[in-house]
C-alpha cells in the first residue's frame, strides 16, 4: 500500500511539473537571449483562461490548446514589441502585463458566465487524457510515473534535453546565447538579435499559453480567478536556481511540483484530522520550500550578461 | 536635442510628458474598455456616464465612497512608488497589507480598556509595523544576498494569504460567526467618522493630509529621496558617491511595508470592524498599477488613486444600471498599466519635439 502510495505521489509530481517545465522552457529560451519576461504568469493565466473558454464551448480540448498557444504568442508579440521595438523597461513591462491578464481574465470570466451563484462553477468534461507508452507503461514504478502520462508530459520531458541540446551544441543555440550575453557583438557578427528575440518570445508564448491551458483543462478541469497562483513567477525563480540550466531548472519544478502534489495528498488523506495540522500550512508548503530553496540556492546568482537590458541598435 | 534647452524647462518638459502620457494613458485604456463593454451590449457612453458621474462622484456620499475606495489603494501605493524609484521591486504589498490588519485586529482584540486615541494608535502602529517586518525579509534576502525581491515579494503574498486564513479558522476566529473572520473590535477602535451618515473616516484625512506630503517631502526634497533616485537610475554612480545601496533598498522596502501594513490597519479599524479574508480585492496589486500611473511622484499617485477608487467605487453603479460585470473595474486597471508603460515614448517624443520647436 504504501508502495502505491509513492508511485501515484511520483505520477502525480510529474503531471503538475509538465506545465512548470513547458512554460520554463520557454522563459529559459527568451533569457538567455538576454529577454527577462515578467509576463510568463500572466501568459500562462491567458492559456488558462482560453484553453478552459475555447474547450468549454468548442468541446474539443486540442482546440483549446491551439487557442491557448496562439493567445499566448499574441501576448508575448505585444511583450515584444513594448521591450524589443520600443525598448521599455522589461520589468515594468512584464509586470503590467501579468496584472493586464489578472485584470482581463477576471472581467471575461464574469462577462461570460455571468454571476455564478452555484457552488459548482462551469468546468470541462472533454479533457486531455493520458496515453499509455506501450510496453514502457507497463515497466513497474517507472512505467506509471513517467509512461502513462497525457502527451504534453511526454512533449515537456523531451523538451528539456532538446533545449539543452539546442543551447548548447547548435548554432542558432549559439546566437541565442551570444545575443543574451553581448548583443552588440552579436549584431556585429552577422546575427539579427531583434528578430532572434522576437522569435524566442513567440516560443515562449506558445509554450507558456500551452503551460496556462494544462492547468485548467488537464489538472482542474475549470478556470479560476488567478489559477496559476504564482506558477509564473516561481518558474522564473527556479531557472534562477538552475542557472539558466534546463536540467538543473527541471530539479527546481520537481521540487514545486513534489512539493504542490504532496500537499494535496496531506489534504485528502485523513492526516488533517487526526494530527490537527491546519491545511493552511499544506497549502503553504511548496511556496515555503521555494522561498527556502531560494535562500540557500539563489544567492548572488549572476544571469546572462545582458539579461533585461533593452538593445537598440546603433545606426 | 537636450542642450538647445535649460535644465530646467527640459525638466518640466520631461514632468509634463509624464503626466500627458498617464492621461493618454487612461484615455487609452477607458477606450479599449469601451469595446468591452459594446461587446457586452451596452452603450459605453452611458456606462462610463454611470461609472463616473453618478457613480464614482454622483453626489456626497458616492464621493466619499471613492475615497474611502482610494485611500487604501493611495497608502500602498506611495510606499511602492518609494521602493520603485530605487528600482526596489516589491510585489507583496497584498501580503503585507494583510499581515498589517491581521496583526490590527490580534492587537486591537487583545488591548482592553485603553482609551480610545491610545488604543487606535498602538493598533495602527503595529498594523504598519508587521507590514514592515514582512517586507523586512525580502529586503534583507536582497540586500545581504542579492536574491531577487520580485520572487520572494510574490512568494510571500500567498503564504501571507494562507497564514492569515490559518489565523482566521484558528486561534483568531470568531467563535459564533459562521465565517473565517475574526470578532469584531471594540467600538473605541473603530477610526472616528468625521461626518455623520457617511464612511469618512479619519484615516482618509491622514493618507491625503499627512502621509501623502511627508512621501513627497521625503522623495523630493531630502538627501535620502535623492539617493532613492540616484540607485535607480544608476547604481555604479551611487555606489561611487558614497550610498550605501543595502540599506537604501532595506529602507525602501521597510517604507512600502509600513505603508501597505498600515493600510491593512486602517480598513480593519475603519471599513470592516475586524479582521476577514476579503480584507482587500487587491489593493496591493492595485498600487503597483496606481504607483506607476502616478509616475511614482506623491501628487500624480494621489491623483492616480482617485482615478482608481473612482472606477472601483463606480463599477458597482455601472454593473447595477449597465449590467456591465463588476470585474471592468480589474480589465480598466489592467489596460491603464499597460498603457501607462507603452505611453512614456509616445508622450516623450511628442514633447521633445515641442522643446525643439520651442528653443528655436
Amino acid at each position: 500500500m504504501p508502495i502505491e502510495m509513492a508511485i501515484d505521489l511520483m505520477r502525480a509530481a510529474v503531471r503538475v511539473m509538465t506545465p512548470l517545465l513547458l512554460a520554463g522552457a520557454g522563459e529559459i529560451l527568451v533569457e538567455r537571449c538576454g529577454i527577462l519576461n515578467l509576463g510568463l504568469e500572466g501568459i500562462m493565466l491567458l492559456g488558462a483562461f482560453s484553453g478552459f473558454i475555447v474547450t468549454y464551448y468548442t468541446g474539443s480540448p486540442w482546440i483549446g490548446v491551439l487557442a491557448a498557444i496562439l493567445v499566448g504568442m499574441a501576448a508575448n508579440a505585444i511583450f515584444g514589441f513594448m521591450t524589443v521595438s520600443l525598448a521599455l523597461d522589461q520589468v515594468v513591462t512584464g509586470l503590467a502585463l501579468t496584472l493586464m491578464a489578472s485584470g482581463a481574465t477576471f472581467y471575461l470570466y464574469r462577462a461570460i458566465f455571468g454571476w455564478y451563484t452555484s457552488p459548482v462553477p462551469p468546468h470541462v468534461t472533454t479533457v486531455i487524457r493520458e496515453t499509455p507508452i506501450p510496453l514502457l507503461s507497463s515497466i513497474p514504478v517507472i512505467g506509471p510515473v513517467l509512461f502513462n502520462q497525457t502527451a504534453f508530459t511526454y512533449a515537456a520531458l523531451l523538451s528539456i534535453p532538446l533545449l539543452y541540446f539546442v543551447l548548447a551544441r547548435t548554432r542558432v543555440g549559439l546566437e541565442i546565447t551570444a545575443s543574451g550575453e553581448d548583443p552588440q557583438v552579436a549584431d556585429y557578427l552577422g546575427v539579427d538579435v531583434v528578430r532572434l528575440r522576437y522569435l524566442t518570445l513567440l516560443a515562449e508564448g506558445a509554450l507558456g499559453g500551452v503551460a496556462g491551458a494544462l492547468l485548467s483543462i488537464s489538472q482542474y478541469n475549470m478556470f479560476l480567478d488567478n489559477m496559476t497562483a504564482g506558477r509564473g513567477f516561481i518558474v522564473i525563480a527556479m531557472i534562477i536556481l538552475g542557472r539558466w540550466d534546463p536540467l538543473k531548472m527541471t530539479l527546481g519544478t520537481l521540487l514545486f511540483a513534489f512539493a504542490d502534489s504532496l500537499q494535496l495528498r496531506i489534504q485528502a488523506s485523513g492526516l488533517l484530522t487526526l494530527a490537527w495540522f491546519p491545511y493552511q500550512f499544506a497549502l503553504m508548503l511548496p511556496y515555503l520550500l521555494t522561498l527556502i530553496a531560494l535562500v540557500i540556492v539563489g544567492r548572488g546568482v549572476k544571469g546572462p550578461a545582458s539579461l533585461g537590458k533593452p538593445y537598440k541598435r546603433l545606426r | 536635442m537636450g542642450d538647445s534647452v535649460d535644465g530646467g524647462e527640459s525638466l518640466m518638459a520631461l514632468r509634463l510628458s509624464r503626466v500627458l502620457g498617464s492621461l493618454i494613458a487612461i484615455g487609452l485604456a477607458l477606450l479599449t474598455a469601451s469595446l468591452f463593454i459594446g461587446l457586452a451590449g451596452a452603450n459605453p457612453v452611458r456606462a462610463y456616464y454611470y461609472m463616473f458621474v453618478k457613480g464614482a462622484f454622483g453626489n456626497s456620499v458616492t464621493a466619499v465612497e471613492t475615497l474611502v475606495r482610494a485611500t487604501p489603494i493611495l497608502l500602498v501605493s506611495l510606499g511602492l512608488a518609494v521602493a520603485f524609484t530605487a528600482r526596489v521591486w516589491n510585489i507583496g504589498a497584498e501580503g503585507q497589507l494583510y499581515m498589517g490588519g491581521l496583526v490590527a485586529a490580534w492587537v486591537g482584540l487583545s488591548l482592553g480598556g485603553l482609551p480610545s486615541s491610545v488604543g487606535l494608535t498602538v493598533m495602527l502602529l503595529s498594523s504598519a509595523l508587521a507590514g514592515a517586518a514582512w517586507a523586512l525579509i525580502p529586503a534583507v534576502l536582497r540586500a545581504k544576498y542579492e536574491i531577487n525581491e520580485i520572487f520572494t515579494t510574490v512568494i510571500m503574498n500567498y503564504i501571507a494569504l494562507y497564514l492569515v486564513s490559518y489565523f482566521l479558522t484558528g486561534p483568531l476566529r470568531d467563535p459564533v460567526s459562521q465565517f473565517p473572520e475574526s470578532p469584531t473590535l471594540p467600538q473605541s477602535l473603530w477610526m472616528p467618522r468625521l461626518v455623520q451618515g457617511v464612511r469618512l473616516h479619519l484615516g482618509i484625512l491622514v493618507a491625503i493630509l499627512v502621509i501623502t506630503p511627508i512621501v513627497h517631502f521625503l522623495r523630493e526634497k531630502t538627501t535620502f529621496g535623492f539617493r532613492l533616485k540616484l540607485v535607480g537610475a544608476n547604481p555604479e554612480a551611487a555606489r561611487y558617491s558614497g550610498t550605501d545601496i543595502g540599506s537604501i533598498v532595506v529602507l525602501s522596502m521597510l517604507i512600502s511595508g509600513l505603508l501597505a501594513g498600515l493600510a491593512g490597519g486602517i480598513e480593519v479599524s475603519a471599513i470592516q470592524h475586524k479582521m476577514r479574508m476579503e480584507l482587500s480585492p487587491g489593493y496591493g496589486f492595485t498600487g503597483i498599477a496606481v504607483a506607476l500611473l502616478g509616475n511614482l511622484n506623491a501628487v500624480g499617485v494621489l491623483l492616480a488613486s482617485i482615478f482608481m477608487g473612482a472606477v472601483i467605487n463606480g463599477s458597482y453603479t455601472m454593473h447595477r444600471m449597465a449590467h456591465i460585470p463588476v470585474g471592468m473595474a480589474y480589465l480598466i486597471q489592467g489596460l491603464v498599466i499597460v498603457f501607462a508603460v507603452a505611453s512614456e515614448p509616445i508622450s516623450e517624443r511628442i514633447f521633445r519635439k515641442e522643446v525643439v520647436e520651442s528653443a528655436d
